[in-house]
């Protein structure tokens, strides 16, 4: 691969020892950190997180910025369980999601790169007319439940033939592969990258600027539909506020994963350890028996300490 | 090259409004050259001829004798075979994190694809070609592209371009910051893509440079062509003294 | 196209109409019709005797642009997404700590106070983001939760009350914390660190190699940024007259809101705080507007995202076009 030889795989070698680092503290100072059930509840949470990224990190290398997602998120995981509770085949409702989201992304896309504007504004805009028109569309009481097999997918307590995980966990790893080649090995993934390392070159090299943010939007927004629907079978029922502690906690495991805001370095691998850090850290605050408040500041001090530790830029003297 | 028989072809260009009409032609085999002092707008005439900057006035077209496709912009410029080499290599060349492999494959990203996927193989020996042909010293082609000096980067710019094929080569200023043995070597690069029947626009801002390597010299001044100089006529005092809009 | 180096605007001697207009955009233009149709929608509510009330209502949002303004000038991603919890967390020292627990209400504590913290975390903020170097998304997010999750710890739920001469700030004294505002801005304006500052936004690199301390530049841009969300904490305060966790943090993407819509730029270097201040009272008389149709609030999130989403797009076109005429 042609990411080994420069910082971003020292970045995701720093993020998978700091989440092994926290893991071995968890099972040190708590008892039954590292028991079946709890590694099995850490890797579900950590894979619907990582799932939720997987467009941040996309938006992220381009050089933007997505905070639509939880928006997103929101609108598949109450649409879906609206329209599957209309009785609808639940396919048929993913296909439409899915449509729908994409048509989201495209727009933020389209918006950002064709008319020059900050995607971090567009995507807040329209994320906020996506969440108002779900509210308009429920009334504010959304309803509906997830079929029976989104549930067991994603359950804690599932199991994958003798392997007691759901098949959640499997099927992640597929997607995470998938996507780890199509980011190296694709001509989207090499164009995306040089996109977001030099702007004004990308557009001498004869890639399309527009094409390629309104993909890589769309992307992001059928990703966060992915994991509203995924959140639809963890929580049983719909929830338009389910994606917000998203908003916040991608860009945080985008960055601890390595990936630089500006564009143009990163990987998909580091942000899988970047959500991992983080659900350690929280399931170690929590084990700990801090409050949540308590736990949210605490995880505030500790992106600061781990982003300062390997994530800082360079000194502008070093960038003339 | 199998169409040699088109030219570029530039009629009554304007380069801003209300500006004398240029007209020249740039033909396969020649290497013609670009002066001025600077901001004179032979900046602007390689970008208009590039697609880059729409004309104030007149038409740039690639052809025969009559009609020919009329450059329309950038993208439609290369789909017509022209290649532009940028100025500044850094805002606008080269992918500073990226390996040499991809900055070189980059812009002819779609003939490695096997299957969807980009065969690194065919990527090797693709850039293993331009590699030797302009002697580009890099250890390694995995290592990111700011590993390299600055002439070296200019030779997997070039390669970049090179390997579109194209039938238009337009340089802009190409050995800007670099390196006396890479010249030499870009010199004779440049001379013998002439000899394969590629014609040839360099932008350079060295006048003994461009007097030795060129066929012919355009000298701008006030954004108006003000002389055309070749053969005899084509030595240093002639080019400084047009550049100061004195002709002899 | 971005291939043909920036040819700097020759600075054309327009009225001060056109200057305002390349400055702030479009917002001024929507202010002006936003104001009449609220005016004539509304005429009680929008009387001049009630103006006091109507800005004091309008104040936290103001407060909050006014203050995103600076660190997002200080440009290459420079921002303060932390501005809300700042406010917040003033909220809660003054009213539970200060007022409620110690019995300190005088203005002069109260008000020392809220400056106090605003630019010690805005120190903190710049030292992260300028000296630290983690991207300032990142380290203002790290405070963001670290001030929610404190204010939190400290208020479990709303309660308290605010002195009498802290309310006349939601009345009929409501422009002066604004003011203030301005006016320490006015100071800064005619500093050379205001010069750096716009320097720095628009090209750090070249800013630098002219001898501009670029990093100090940044870390102070935060502390004002700091200083600016103290006063908008009060300007709060006044307005909920209780202490609550709850309210403040919410402020934050609004104001970036405002701040975009007032032709601030988020690349750094362009805009000011007149234009920040007119976005943060276009979205106030919107929600004022849609208030009044009575419509659910729902309606009046989607209308609020899509009056943001073609406001700013209808600026990008103008700054296409004018873009466009600089080229011919």
């Amino acid at each position: 691969m042609s990411l080994n030889f420069n910082s971003t795989g020292a970045r995701v070698a720093g993020a998978i020892a700091i989440a092994l680092l926290l893991h071995l503290a968890g099972t040190l100072l708590i008892e039954g950190y590292s028991s079946p059930f709890s590694i099995r509840a850490m890797l579900v949470l950590a894979c619907l997180l990582a799932v939720a990224c997987v467009g941040q990190t996309l938006t992220i290398i381009i050089g933007g910025i997505d905070l639509s997602i939880p928006f997103v998120i929101g609108f598949a995981n109450v649409v879906a369980a609206q329209l599957y509770g209309d009785g609808m085949n639940f396919v048929v409702v993913c296909m439409i999601v899915a449509v729908l989201a994409l048509g989201i992304g495209a727009v933020n896309g389209l918006i950002s790169a064709g008319l020059n504007i900050h995607p971090l504004i567009v995507t807040l805009g329209i994320g906020t007319i996506v969440q108002g028109a779900v509210l308009v569309w429920t009334r504010g009481f959304p309803s509906g439940s997830a079929p029976e097999a989104v549930t067991k997918f994603v359950s804690i307590g599932g199991s994958v033939g003798p392997i007691p995980v759901p098949w959640l966990i499997p099927a992640f790893v597929v997607m995470s592969v998938l996507i780890i080649v199509a980011l190296n090995r694709t001509p989207y993934g090499r164009q995306l990258f040089a996109l977001g390392a030099n702007p004004r070159a990308a557009k001498l090299a004869l890639i399309n600027p527009l094409r390629m943010w309104m993909i890589t939007f769309a992307l992001s927004a059928l990703f966060a539909a992915i994991a509203g629907v995924l959140l639809l079978g963890f929580t049983g029922s719909a929830y338009g506020d389910v994606g917000q502690p998203y908003l916040f906690q991608t860009i945080a495991a985008v960055v601890i994963g390595g990936t630089a805001l500006v564009g143009g370095r990163g990987s998909y691998l580091g942000t899988v350890a970047g959500a991992v850090v983080l659900t350690e850290i929280n399931t170690l605050l929590i084990g700990l028996g801090l409050q949540p408040s308590l736990v949210q500041a605490a995880l505030g001090l500790v992106i600061i300490l781990l982003v300062s530790l390997y994530g800082r830029e360079r000194h502008v003297s070093t960038t003339i | 090259m199998a169409e040699s028989q088109s030219e570029l072809r530039v009629t009554d260009l304007a380069l801003a409004p209300g500006k004398g009409a240029i007209n020249a032609a740039i033909r396969p085999g020649e290497i013609v050259g670009l002066s001025g002092l600077d901001g004179h707008g032979q900046e602007r005439f390689l970008e208009t001829l590039a697609g880059l900057v729409p004309p104030a006035g007149g038409r740039i077209a690639i052809g025969g004798e009559a009609g020919g496709v009329t450059i329309e912009g950038f993208s439609q410029a290369v789909r017509q075979g022209v290649a532009y080499l940028p100025r500044d290599r850094r805002a606008t060349g080269i992918f500073p994190p990226l390996s040499i492999l991809d900055n070189f494959s980059i812009a002819t990203i779609g003939r490695d694809v096997r299957g969807g996927l980009i065969s690194n193989r065919s990527r090797r020996e693709r850039y293993e070609v331009f590699h030797k042909r302009l002697g580009i010293v890099a250890p390694n082609a995995n290592a990111p592209i700011t590993s390299l000096s600055g002439g070296n980067q200019q030779k997997v710019l070039l390669a970049r371009w090179l390997a579109h094929d194209p039938r238009f080569l337009l340089l802009n200023d190409p050995t800007r910051g670099v390196d006396i043995a890479t010249r030499q070597t870009l010199y004779g690069v440049f001379h013998e893509l002439a000899r394969d029947g590629m014609a040839l626009v360099v932008l350079s801002s060295e006048i003994e440079e461009i007097v030795a390597l060129c066929h012919r010299v355009l000298v701008f001044r006030e954004d108006e062509l003000f002389e055309t100089l070749s053969g005899d006529d084509l030595t240093s005092d002639r080019v400084i003294a047009a550049m100061f809009g004195r002709s002899q | 196209m971005t291939a043909v180096p920036d040819t700097s605007p020759t600075p054309r001697q327009d009225g001060l109409v056109r200057a305002v207009w390349r400055r702030t955009g479009f917002a001024p233009a929507l202010l002006i019709v936003l104001l009449a149709l609220n005016i004539w929608l509304n005429p009680v509510r929008f009387a001049p005797a009630n103006w006091g009330i109507l800005i004091g209502l309008a104040a936290p949002l103001i407060g909050a642009a006014l203050a995103s303004t600076p660190a997002i000038l200080g440009g290459r991603g420079g921002i303060d997404v932390s501005v809300g919890p700042i406010m917040g967390f003033v909220n809660a020292i003054v009213v539970k700590i200060l007022i409620t627990d110690l019995g300190l209400s005088s203005p002069f504590v109260v008000i020392t106070a809220a400056l106090g913290i605003g630019i010690a975390i805005g120190a903190v903020n710049g030292i992260l983001a300028a000296y630290v170097r983690i991207q300032p998304i990142v380290a203002t997010l790290g405070t963001y939760l670290i001030l929610v999750g404190v204010t939190l710890t400290i208020l479990p739920s709303p309660m308290g009350t605010v002195p009498d001469w802290l309310k006349t700030l939601n009345g009929p004294l409501s422009i002066l914390p604004i003011a203030a505002i301005f006016l320490i801005w006015w100071g800064v304006r005619r500093l050379p660190y205001y010069d750096q500052l716009m320097a720095t936004g628009s090209d750090d690199r070249a800013a630098y190699t002219a001898g501009v301390p670029v990093p100090f530049v940044r870390f102070l841009s935060y502390v004002i940024t700091g200083l600016f969300a103290g006063i908008a904490g009060l300007m709060m305060t006044a307005l909920i007259g209780s202490a609550d966790a709850n309210i403040a943090p919410s402020y934050t993407l609004i104001a970036i809101s405002a701040v975009a819509l007032g032709g601030v730029s988020l690349a750094g270097g362009r805009g000011g705080l007149i234009g920040a201040a007119i976005g943060a009272i276009d979205i106030f008389l919107i929600q004022s507007v849609l208030t009044l149709f009575n419509v659910s609030t729902f309606v009046l999130q989607i209308a609020y995202g899509a009056v943001l989403v073609i406001a700013i797009s209808l600026m990008a076109f103008q700054d296409k076009i004018e873009a466009r005429g600089r080229q011919r």
